[in-house]
């Protein structure tokens, strides 16, 4: 990938028929209910991806604290899914129920469940390993391995599958092009990862992510801890990789979410409030508390 | 005298008694060191390193002394380290909600302090009265359970000191749990821990007590790990409380040896700890 | 996907053995320590109880130790042991306090670490050197200087002066308390540091910001609420001082006798085993020996024990 300016803009996938799932603000959240597709008159009608997560009624305990009330929604494959709404309001717990990465504390519990691609991960029978190989996950602060680059990339690959050398340079090499990371590391592959920037460093958790291959990438507010630059080009590269993966993004900058995503939900205190396609929460939002919120009336 | 005058002259007299007490300590580490230098100096010769120790009255050297005392800290640190690490590793990693951990971490730390003339004890029933004779090995053993509560506690608190989320990174990559901790964490932590390990060498290369009663001593040059063998700290104890000027001389010599040993291995366990950008 | 995610792989399979494996091992060595402990009670239990069974509680109080008869009281050790600590507790508190609050309070920062480190080497150097160290330097050193000082003027007063009577040898149970008193002191100094700087530097500014001195602060601010840490301090520098071998072996003169004098020579627990251990014959000389092991470690434990839950107990409540 080029690092000038002239990349085109993320396409923006529209499925013209859209499917709105949200919960009545305050009332209970309803299940899942079927998901049916209309025709808008004015765009030709192309079939909407299919739904590669399915969340049903989904409750997060913190000991005895409640964080999630009864989640519900679906996330579409080969799209960006933004998840918003002011601190504490559950997102990151929710998207750390997706990989079960909340499974390494003891005091953390969810029920419900989590069906992808038709099997709930929920279940006590579930790999925890093979499932997070098959779900890629970016925190917000960059975490590289004390290890070379190089060695930071091929570590997860190296877990998992059993390749010849030349191979392996193939996919570090793939991995570290796709995150637009390639041609400023290409010379420096043995330096440690701990050695460059923070935004590279970000980029470089990026490719360890994409490199085994998985097929949904979770982001917990990948751009928040660094500067504007970094944080454009982390947002264009989720625009290429959304061809590829089903992507859920947490962001606390909404302007982030209304660029960079094609569906967002807004979540507060817990509850799912609303969940549509950007455009249309973003410009003509159904619930009085996800316009409060989006016209930064509060948070 | 003004209540103000008088608070303030309290208050100068107690800054200044503690002026005084810093310098009271530092007055004893510089006159220890001193002596050490001096009456040590004149011990330190070629022959101090190429000769046995001698019988009383003649010249000779500390070879099989210094040999045994390397011989003994090697494998008594060979033998406590991977002992401590994993412990120390159970307590960090696994010891969550774990009842066992707080008993462990309470009970380690008392074994820190506790008096190593008792581990002496310990071995010489376990090994010693077993075995029928003194060793080599017990003497190595004994520095080994003196050597483990300090890699336990170190590497503990090392491992504490990597961030969660390098962890978590670890574990959304879908690797074992076993992996992460051994390619992520223990990498991460790498340096800290070998500074525990090097402290914990410092600390047992001067242990005299627990020696004395299970390596016991051995004039003549020996490497059979099954008998009694030379150590600096039992040789220099026999040779200090003699009444000869030539043991004395080489008990002094082993001293300054021992001390500048042991320095060094503590100058080196700092270094390493504020070395940055020591990962690879 | 999802169904090599069910599936069991040969992988995943092979991974959940080493973690079982991994884990195994490292809580078995966590438990090797319990089990280190247990071993140290139970192998000085067997070794004392012919002692401790021949002579019951007589013991504890008897002061003869004799060899040839076959007589063995611990008295004489066990008043040794707790005299020395007890002076080293006198000496070394006040000091340490004074280093603590210097290096806290008063120290320019550039100052901080190097004095810190120094006096760490303090608790470096070796027991032996501080006997080696104690009996051909401080206790001729003493022998000069303090003790005809103590003779001549302490030595006249009536109760006190039982304290210092007798000829100035240079060693003794004093000579010892001493020794043990610069032993004990970075430690003490150590955890009183810490437990200094744990204070929120907001409490103290707004102390200082009435126009309280220095020492007010540390007197009525820092003190009270570090009083459990460094009670814990404390109580880990007198368990320190209780097991210390070599260095009061060199200078205790070896002498199984109580006097009420501190400069008379005597015995603690440790210099005993470190003298005697090698050259005792006899199954109960050497049982005697092993039963002032045990109280040792009795007396050591329960005082170490203290000190940690105290020191717990100040981290619990500055984490809180």
């Amino acid at each position: 990938m080029s690092t000038d300016a002239s990349v085109t803009p993320p396409e923006q996938g529209r499925a013209p028929a859209f499917t709105a799932f949200r919960a009545d603000g305050g009332a209970a959240p309803t299940h899942a209910a079927p998901i049916r597709e209309a025709q808008r008159p004015t765009e030709a009608a192309k079939p909407a991806p299919p739904e590669k997560v399915i969340v049903r009624n989904l409750h997060f305990y913190y000991k005895k604290f409640e964080a999630l009330h009864g989640i519900s929604l679906a996330l579409r494959d080969k799209r960006v899914t933004a998840f918003i709404g002011p601190s504490g309001c559950g997102k990151s717990t929710l998207l750390r129920v997706l990989n079960r990465i909340y499974q390494l504390y003891p005091e953390q519990r969810a029920t419900g469940e989590v069906i992808v691609d038709g099997k709930n991960i929920l279940d006590p029978g579930v790999d925890l390993n093979l499932l997070r190989a098959k779900i890629g996950m970016v925190f917000q602060k960059p975490t590289p391995f004390p290890m070379s680059i190089y060695d930071n990339i091929a570590f997860g690959i190296r877990l998992y599958e059993k390749l010849p050398p030349s191979e392996l340079d193939e996919r570090v090499e793939s991995a570290l092009r796709r995150a637009a990371l390639w041609d400023e590391v290409k010379d420096k592959l043995k330096q440690s990862g701990l050695s460059l920037s923070g935004g590279q460093q970000q980029r470089l958790c990026i490719a360890r992510a994409i490199a085994v291959k998985p097929e949904i990438l979770l982001l917990d507010e990948p751009a928040s801890a660094l500067d504007p630059i970094s944080t454009q080009r982390i947002e264009e590269l989720i625009g290429e990789l959304k061809t590829d993966y089903c992507i859920a993004i947490v962001t606390h900058n909404m302007q982030q979410a209304a660029r960079a995503s094609d569906y967002t939900a807004f979540m507060y205190l817990g509850e799912l409030v609303e969940f549509d396609e950007t455009e249309a929460i973003f410009t003509h939002p159904k619930n009085k508390r996800t316009e409060d919120y989006i016209t930064g009336r509060f948070g | 005298m003004s209540p103000y005058i008088r608070r303030r002259a309290v208050n100068y007299t107690v800054l200044a008694l503690s002026i005084g007490a810093t310098l009271f300590g530092l007055v004893w580490l510089a006159f220890i060191f001193w002596t050490l230098l001096r009456n040590g100096i004149g011990a330190i010769t070629p022959a101090l390193f190429a000769e046995m120790t001698p019988p009383p009255g003649s010249q000779g050297g500390l070879l099989n002394a210094i040999y045994g005392s390397i011989v003994m800290t090697v494998v008594g640190t060979l033998v406590g380290s991977p002992i401590g690490v994993l412990a120390g590793t159970f307590l960090a990693e696994y010891g969550r909600g774990n009842p066992l951990a707080p008993i462990v971490r309470f009970i380690n730390d008392i074994l820190l302090s506790a008096p190593s003339i008792i581990v002496g004890l310990f071995i010489y029933e376990l090994m010693v009265l077993q075995m029928g004779h003194f060793s080599a090995w017990a003497g190595s053993m004994a520095l080994a359970i003196i050597v483990i509560p300090v890699v336990v506690r170190t590497t503990e608190d090392m491992l504490n000191l990597v961030p969660g989320s390098l962890r978590e990174a670890a574990f959304a990559l879908g690797t074992p749990k076993w992996k992460v901790i051994v390619m992520i964490t223990y990498r991460a932590a790498i340096q800290g821990m070998l500074t525990g390990v090097m402290l914990g060498v410092a600390r047992i290369s001067g242990e005299t007590a627990p020696l004395l009663f299970t390596a016991l001593n051995n004039q003549f040059w020996s490497t059979n790990m099954n008998a009694p063998m030379a150590n600096l700290p039992a040789v220099i104890f026999q040779f200090a409380l003699s009444p000869y000027k030539d043991w004395q001389s080489l008990a002094w010599g082993g001293a300054l040896l021992i001390t500048v040993a042991i320095l060094i291995l503590n100058i080196s366990a700092r270094l390493l700890a504020n070395l940055r950008g020591f990962s690879k | 996907m999802v169904d090599a995610v069910l599936k069991e792989t040969s992988v995943a399979a092979r991974q959940n053995t080493l973690d079982v494996l991994f884990r195994g091992a490292t809580w078995f060595f966590a438990a090797c320590v319990l089990i280190i402990l247990a071993g140290v009670l139970v192998s000085l239990v067997v070794g004392a109880v012919p002692a401790l069974t021949k002579f019951g509680w007589t013991f504890l109080t008897s002061s003869s130790w004799n060899p040839v008869t076959e007589v063995f009281g611990a008295y004489p050790a066990i008043y040794g042991t707790l005299v020395t600590s007890t002076i080293a507790m006198l000496i070394g508190i006040p000091v340490a306090f004074g280093i603590a609050l210097f290096i806290t309070e008063l120290c320019p920062p550039w100052l901080k670490r190097p004095i810190g480190t120094l006096i760490e080497l303090l608790a470096a150097i070796p027991s032996i050197i501080y006997g080696i160290w104690g009996l051909f330097v401080f206790a001729p050193f003493l022998q000069e200087t303090l003790q005809p000082l103590l003779i001549d003027t302490l030595g006249e007063i009536p109760w006190i002066g039982a304290l210092f009577e007798g000829p100035p040898l240079g060693i003794g149970i004093l000579t010892a308390g001493l020794i043990l008193a610069i032993m004990v002191l970075p430690f003490i100094t150590s955890v009183m540091r810490d437990v200094f700087e744990t204070v929120p530097t907001v409490l103290k500014e707004s102390a200082y910001g009435i126009g309280a001195t220095t020492w007010e602060v540390v007197w009525n601010i820092v003190l009270p609420t570090t009083r459990v840490g460094v009670i814990g301090g404390i109580m880990l520098g007198l368990g320190r001082a209780l097991g210390e071998t070599m260095a009061v072996t060199f200078v205790i003169g070896n002498a199984h006798r109580v006097k009420a004098s501190l400069l008379a020579p005597g015995t603690t627990i440790s210099a005993t085993l470190a003298n005697e251990f090698t050259e005792a014959v006899g199954d109960i000389y050497l049982s005697s020996l092993f039963a002032l092991g045990f109280i040792l470690f009795v007396i050591t434990f329960i005082v170490l024990a203290i000190a940690k839950y105290m020191l717990i107990r100040l981290q619990a409540r500055a984490g809180s």
